[in-house]
């Protein structure tokens, strides 16, 4: 008797549920030209952001549709593509009901539907803000506003943690100072970064690089600054904390929330990030499901880097489950977000849960290789060099042992 | 009442204790007591000189098994 076919479904088509796919789609090729398992994508939209390049595109007037591709042409063949947004979740049930009323049972389940930075959860912010975190075509305004800057102050502000890359107000910071000094206006126009933490850079070591550069650059840091509200009236950004800034120009890092199915399906609280056990990348409580990328409640940088490495994690779990064979694999946390720091210049924020950031030294080879990361993305994602990525990043996860909990940092 | 939170930030390296410590502190009124346990080794310093800015209180850090029992109380609203 013919055996019944088993669903692998994913949520999301961005950046890990695209390597999932195509990774799964290669290793069980078998089992999906005999039907035994399909591998659908239920997808929000037709297309796929290549969202690193939003810097280029707000600051050096790169061209936003330069970075937007249509998903289908990442995607292998063999995997079922489907443009249905998941609107309600089942865990419990084993079901996700879709934006057209469509109900998908699957065997697996993976969340990938990312993070969304929403301006419109923190009073005045949509009004008063541009920003380069909601798209390419978002930022290309960030490049028409500063064209037409003459003078003033530009604010650059960390509206929300977590947010998506953390380096990039940092960056953001470096490359208008660039842009204004090519632009002979960098006397005439003032650049302040605020941030939540206690430095300019979160974790200590890198910010210790950083600072400095900042300082020589004239860009001043407010720190300890959590956005509590917008004036748009009277230009005023105001924190938590109880200080204010005025702005001629807001530039913000909104505050970041998990997908509105998620939220909606009562997964992850309020904020919507969905409770993820941060080795197995198991949805808590659940053997089947899964959640990966910047979808996850885990305390690692929400980055492309993470999101392809925890793809790799769901693949082997997932295939491991369906073969029965009892060998899970547990992520070991590993982060590697690159930072652009100036006079083309770069350095990489790496990590593991047990294992913290180093002080490093900036150099152009850094830059160079963010530039290579963003130019071999596409063929990334298609899994072609996943060779040469393991060679790089190393060995980032390991046989889960039964029982164990997670080595706390110490 | 006034409320006391318990927030585990174990495991997490900065920034995850800080930004566990604000998403408490955005719900929270005067009076409010916050236990965060971090095992950050920079945990206690920032959110001591996070404190000072705030105008809030490090009451204590404590050495527990393996980890830092950090309690804050909340002596000014959010603004
Ligand atoms: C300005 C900027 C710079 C960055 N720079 C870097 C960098 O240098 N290095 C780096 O590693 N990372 C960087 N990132 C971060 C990186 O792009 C993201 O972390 C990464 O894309 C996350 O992958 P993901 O698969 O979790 O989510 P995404 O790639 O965001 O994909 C989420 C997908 O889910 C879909 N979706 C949402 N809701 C639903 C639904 N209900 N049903 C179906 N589908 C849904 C979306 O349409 C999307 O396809 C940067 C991001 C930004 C904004």
């Amino acid at each position: 008797m013919k055996r019944m076919q088993k669903k692998i479904l994913i949520l999301g088509a961005g950046t890990s549920a695209t390597m999932l796919a195509n990774d799964l789609a290669s290793k069980l090729h078998k089992e999906i030209l005999n039907g035994e398992i399909s591998v659908e994508v239920l997808a929000e939209n037709i297309y796929h952001t290549f969202q690193p390049a939003n810097l280029d595109v707000a600051f050096k007037g790169a061209n936003p549709g330069d970075f937007v591709k249509s998903e289908i042409s990442l995607l292998n063949a063999r995997v079922e593509y489907v443009v249905d947004a998941a609107s309600k979740i089942s865990l419990e049930s084993n079901k996700v009901t879709t934006v057209s009323g469509k109900e998908v049972n699957y065997d697996y389940l993976v969340i990938a539907t990312g993070s969304v930075a929403d301006p419109s959860l923190l009073e005045g912010l949509e009004e008063s803000s541009l920003n380069f975190h909601t798209g390419p075509f978002n930022a290309h305004k960030i490049w028409t506003a500063i064209n037409e800057l003459k003078s003033g102050t530009v604010v650059i502000s960390i509206a929300g943690v977590p947010h998506k890359c953390p380096p990039s107000p940092i960056e953001a910071s470096f490359l208008l100072d660039e842009f204004l000094r090519r632009k002979n206006l960098r006397n005439d126009v003032k650049i302040i970064l605020t941030t939540p933490y206690a430095r300019p850079y979160s974790a200590e070591p890198i910010s210790e690089v950083v600072e400095p550069r900042l300082k020589k650059k004239g860009i001043e840091i407010m720190t300890f600054f959590n956005v509590s509200r917008v004036d748009p009236q009277a230009k005023k950004v105001y924190s938590m904390e109880g200080d204010d800034v005025s702005y001629d120009l807001l530039i913000a890092i909104p505050p970041h929330r998990g997908a509105k199915a998620v939220i909606d399906s009562g997964i992850g609280g309020k904020y919507g990030w969905v409770p993820t056990e941060r080795d197995t990348l198991q949805i808590k409580g659940f053997e089947n499901a899964f959640a990966m990328g910047d979808a996850t409640d885990i305390p690692v940088s929400k980055s492309g880097v993470v999101a392809h490495l925890e793809s790799e994690v769901v693949s082997e779990n997932i295939i491991a489950l369906l073969r029965n064979t009892g060998k899970l694999v547990a992520y070991n946390g590993r982060i590697n977000c690159p930072m652009e720091v100036g006079n083309r210049h770069g350095l990489f924020v790496s990590a593991t849960y047990t294992s913290q950031t180093q002080k490093q030294t900036p150099s152009i080879l850094k830059y160079v290789m963010k530039k290579a990361f963003g130019i071999a993305y596409w063929v990334v994602l298609s899994g072609k060099l996943n060779i040469i990525m393991s060679l790089y990043f190393g060995k980032t996860h390991y046989p889960k042992v039964e029982g164990e909990q997670q080595a706390p940092v110490s | 009442m006034d409320e006391h939170k318990v927030i585990d930030s174990r495991g997490s390296f900065c920034p995850g204790p800080l930004t566990d410590l604000y998403a408490a502190y955005k719900e929270s009124k005067v009076g409010d007591v916050i236990d965060l346990l971090a095992t950050d080794p920079a945990a206690k310093s920032d959110i001591e000189a996070w404190c000072k800015k705030s105008g809030n209180e490090l009451v204590e850090a404590k050495e527990e098994q393996g980890y830092t029992r950090i309690i804050v109380r909340i002596n000014t609203a959010p603004r």
